[in-house]
């Protein structure tokens, strides 16, 4: 068996998913992972967690598949997708082939804060069963493209 | 039935439904008498849970969302 290594899309403080305030998110309904408070230094470039297809694209949010299958979402705050992509910049179009640690969203978490809502960007491993992650870290300072947690396929 | 049939059906049917819309991973509805939802039948068409407030649902589908709100509005 082999391990995905997922990085983190975002720079930021790690938290554990269950800190995340939306219940879909919190309650890991689909899937397991780790958030992200991200920084509040401007407008910032969120990058592919893993290398592959980008198969979902909103402003707000992606998931970007690996060869193999395994999905990874990131969503740019919380309740973003009524900012109807105001503020969201799209660097890569769907379907594009990517490197973990492309460029994919330019955005500013200050904004979407300063707007009411939550910046918190959740990273959950698709459909995967919770005892697949390991080495998650959910605590502590981030850079964009550290190691976030592995996922055994 | 497909799934957006019994999603559309579980939602208490097109003329329930007052808005429906994608979020990357859930269809986020706005519903006319929230107690005409049906929350198995929701679970049962593949939902993998059901956020209720007021008349605001959330079923969450994954990512197929976007394909499975326009599969409904093409049936509404």
């Amino acid at each position: 068996m082999t391990a995905l290594t997922v990085v983190a899309p975002v720079a930021g403080r790690a938290m554990p998913m269950t800190e995340v305030p939306d219940p879909v998110f919190s309650a890991a309904l689909v899937g397991p992972g780790v958030a992200i408070d991200p920084s509040r230094e401007g407008r910032v470039t969120a990058i592919s967690p893993v290398a592959g297809k980008i198969v979902k694209l909103h402003p707000h949010a992606y998931v970007v598949q690996t060869a193999d299958g395994a999905g990874v979402l990131v969503h740019l705050g919380i309740d973003t997708v009524q900012l109807a992509g105001e503020g969201f910049e799209l660097v890569v179009a769907e379907g594009a082939e990517v490197t973990a640690g492309a460029d994919v969203v330019v955005w500013d978490p200050a904004a979407v804060e300063a707007g009411g809502r939550s910046p918190i960007c959740p990273v959950v491993a698709l459909d995967a069963a919770a005892e697949a992650l390991s080495d998650a870290r959910d605590t502590g300072d981030l850079a964009a493209g550290d190691p976030l947690f592995a996922w055994a396929r | 039935m497909s799934n957006a049939e019994q999603i559309l059906a579980a939602l208490g049917g097109a003329d329930n439904i007052i808005e429906i819309e994608p979020c990357i991973t859930r269809l986020r509805a706005e519903v006319e008498d929230p107690g005409l939802v049906d929350e198995p039948g929701l679970k049962a068409a593949g939902a993998h849970g059901v956020i209720r407030s007021g008349s605001a649902i959330q079923v969450v589908v994954g990512p197929e969302a976007d394909t499975i709100a326009s599969d409904i509005e093409d049936l509404m």
